[in-house]
C-alpha cells in the first residue's frame, strides 16, 4: 500500500449564516489549493465532496467551479461522520494506487437535514439529538458517579480552547457556573452542554509519498484507520458505552502500532458534554470512572491535549466539515503550526468523529 | 404508509416476526434479513420496563424496552419520579411518525 500524506489544508469560518454550500465548498478548496506548494489545480486527479446538504451533484460542481476534469469525483454522506469518511475514502482511492492526488472537501450550511435520521422509527417523535444526549448523560452520570460540575468542565475547556482558533464559531468564554446555569434543556442537559449546528466549509489535499513532498515541506502521515458500525438505530445502543468507538480505536492503533499512552493530542467528537468523556474513556485514553476528573485536570492546568480547537461545543458542528476541521487541527498541531493552542512537541495525533448517537465511529491516527 | 404505521395509526403495535427463524426484526421489514422469508407479525403485548430516562419541562420521557428486547423513545406518565425497571403499559399513536406513550402501572 503507497503511504499517505496531508499536504494542503483550507477552512471557512463556522458561523450561523445562511451560506450557499457550493460557494464555502469553493472558498475552502481555493484556499487549501492556494497553500500547497506548486500546486496547480489540474493536478488534482480526485475530488470528494462530504455533506449532508441536499444539493446533488457537489463533487462535480466543485470540480467545476475549480477549473478541472478529475478522474474520480463524488460526494460522501455518513451524518456527523461525512468528514473523516471522505477523507479515509481519499486514502483507500490513494493507498490503493488508484490516484495520487485528491481534494476532500467538506460543507454544510446551519439549516441542514443531517440532525434528523428520519429512518429511525424507534426515536418516535423523539428525534432530535438531546434526547439521545440526555439518554447518555443521565445513564453516565449513574453508572461513574460523574457531577454536573465534570459535565460542564468539559463545556467550559472547550469554549475557553474555542477563543484562540480563528474558524470558531464561539469566541465566548463560559465559565463552569455559566454552564451550570445556562438554560435548561431536559433535566440532563443544558444549553451549554450542547454542540451547534453551524455553517462552514473545510478542505484537505492528500497525497501519495512520491507526490506529498512536492506539495508540502511537511507532510503529516496518516498513520492508523479504524472504522466500526454497529446499528443505525439509537435505541439498539447500550447506554454509557461507544462501543463502535472502542473497536475503531483498537484497529485504528493496531494499524499505526501505537498505543493510546502514544497520543499526544487529540481532536474528539463532543457533540454533549458527556461524550467527550464517553470518548476519552473508550479511546483509552482514561477510564470511564476517572473521566470526569481527567478533563478536570486539563482544564486546571491549561492543558489542551483534548480537543484543542475547541471541539464541537467550542467551535461549532458543521456536519460534512467537521471530521475534516478535526484533522486539520491535529495536522497543524503535528507540524507546529497551531500558535496559542499548540501543544508541544506533539508526534501524534487522533481524530475521533462519529454519527448518529456512537451508532458509527471513524477514528484516524496521523503522525509527522 | 406501511402496515407498522398503518397499524400503530389504529393504537396497534405489530411485531414483526420470522417464523422460520424465530427472530424478531426490529425495525420492521417484510424480508427477513436472515433467511429471506417473507416476514409475520404478531401483537405486542403493550407491556414494558423503563431503561433509562429523563425529563423535559414537566414531561418524562426515556428508553423503554418492549416484548422481544425492542427499545423504543417515548413519553411517560408517572405521578412520582420513575425508576429504571419500573413496568409501564404502551399505547401507540401515529401522525406522520410514530408516537410511543407509557404508563407506569401501580401509579
Amino acid at each position: 500500500m503507497n503511504k499517505v500524506a496531508i499536504v494542503s489544508t483550507g477552512q471557512t469560518k463556522f458561523s450561523k449564516n445562511e451560506d450557499d454550500v457550493e460557494k464555502i465548498l469553493f472558498e475552502s478548496a481555493s484556499n487549501c489549493i492556494q497553500l500547497a506548494n506548486n500546486c496547480d489545480s489540474k493536478d488534482i486527479e480526485g475530488v470528494l465532496v462530504s455533506t449532508n446538504n441536499n444539493s446533488k451533484y457537489l463533487g462535480a460542481i466543485l470540480s467545476e467551479t475549480i477549473g478541472i476534469q478529475p478522474k474520480i469525483s463524488h460526494s460522501i454522506e455518513h451524518l456527523c461522520s461525512s468528514g473523516t469518511n471522505a477523507l479515509i475514502s481519499a486514502y483507500a482511492y490513494i493507498s490503493s494506487g488508484l490516484s495520487d492526488i485528491i481534494l476532500v472537501s467538506g460543507a454544510e450550511s446551519a439549516t441542514n437535514p443531517g440532525q434528523v435520521l428520519e429512518w429511525d422509527k424507534s426515536r418516535g417523535n423523539f428525534e432530535h439529538p438531546i434526547y439521545w444526549g440526555s439518554m447518555f448523560t443521565k445513564s453516565y452520570k449513574r453508572k461513574f458517579q460523574t457531577t454536573e460540575e465534570e459535565l460542564a468542565i468539559v463545556s467550559a475547556k472547550n469554549h475557553k480552547q474555542a477563543m484562540d482558533n480563528p474558524f470558531a464559531y464561539s469566541n465566548e468564554p463560559r465559565t463552569v457556573l455559566e454552564v451550570m446555569n445556562s438554560k435548561q434543556i431536559t433535566d440532563d442537559l443544558r444549553i451549554l452542554d450542547c454542540s451547534r449546528s453551524c455553517s462552514g466549509s473545510s478542505s484537505i489535499l492528500l497525497a501519495s509519498e512520491e507526490k506529498a513532498k512536492t506539495f508540502s515541506d511537511q507532510p503529516i502521515w496518516i498513520k492508523g484507520i479504524g472504522q466500526k458500525t454497529t446499528s443505525a438505530s439509537f435505541t439498539k445502543n447500550i447506554l454509557g458505552e461507544i462501543e463502535s468507538t472502542r473497536i475503531a480505536a483498537d484497529l485504528a492503533y493496531k494499524m499505526a502500532k501505537v498505543e493510546s499512552k502514544n497520543i499526544d493530542v487529540a481532536e474528539v467528537h463532543d457533540a454533549f458534554s458527556v461524550c467527550e468523556l464517553m470518548a476519552i474513556s473508550e479511546l483509552g485514553i482514561t477510564s470511564n470512572d476517572k473521566s470526569g476528573e481527567f478533563v478536570r485536570n486539563l482544564f486546571n492546568t491549561e492543558n489542551r491535549m483534548i480537543n484543542p480547537r475547541g471541539g464541537l461545543i467550542g467551535a461549532g458542528h458543521a456536519l460534512g466539515a467537521t471530521g475534516i476541521s478535526q484533522t486539520i487541527e491535529i495536522a497543524n498541531q503535528l507540524q507546529g503550526k497551531s500558535d496559542k493552542r499548540q501543544i508541544s512537541n506533539a508526534k501524534t495525533g487522533l481524530i475521533h468523529n462519529m454519527s448518529a448517537a456512537g451508532t458509527s465511529s471513524s477514528i484516524m491516527v496521523l503522525e509527522n | 404508509m406501511t402496515f407498522f404505521e398503518d397499524q400503530l395509526e389504529k393504537g396497534i403495535f405489530q411485531i414483526c416476526h420470522c417464523k422460520n427463524c424465530n427472530n424478531t426484526i426490529w425495525p420492521p421489514k417484510e424480508i427477513c434479513h436472515i433467511c429471506h422469508n417473507k416476514t409475520d407479525w404478531k401483537k405486542s403485548t403493550n407491556l414494558g420496563k423503563i431503561i433509562e430516562f429523563s425529563k423535559k419541562e414537566s414531561m418524562y420521557f426515556g428508553l423503554i424496552e418492549i416484548d422481544e428486547g425492542i427499545r423504543v423513545l417515548g413519553d411517560i406518565s408517572s405521578r412520582l419520579i420513575p425508576e429504571i425497571g419500573q413496568s409501564v403499559k404502551m399505547s401507540v399513536s401515529f401522525n406522520s411518525k410514530p408516537h410511543y406513550s407509557f404508563t407506569v402501572e401501580n401509579n
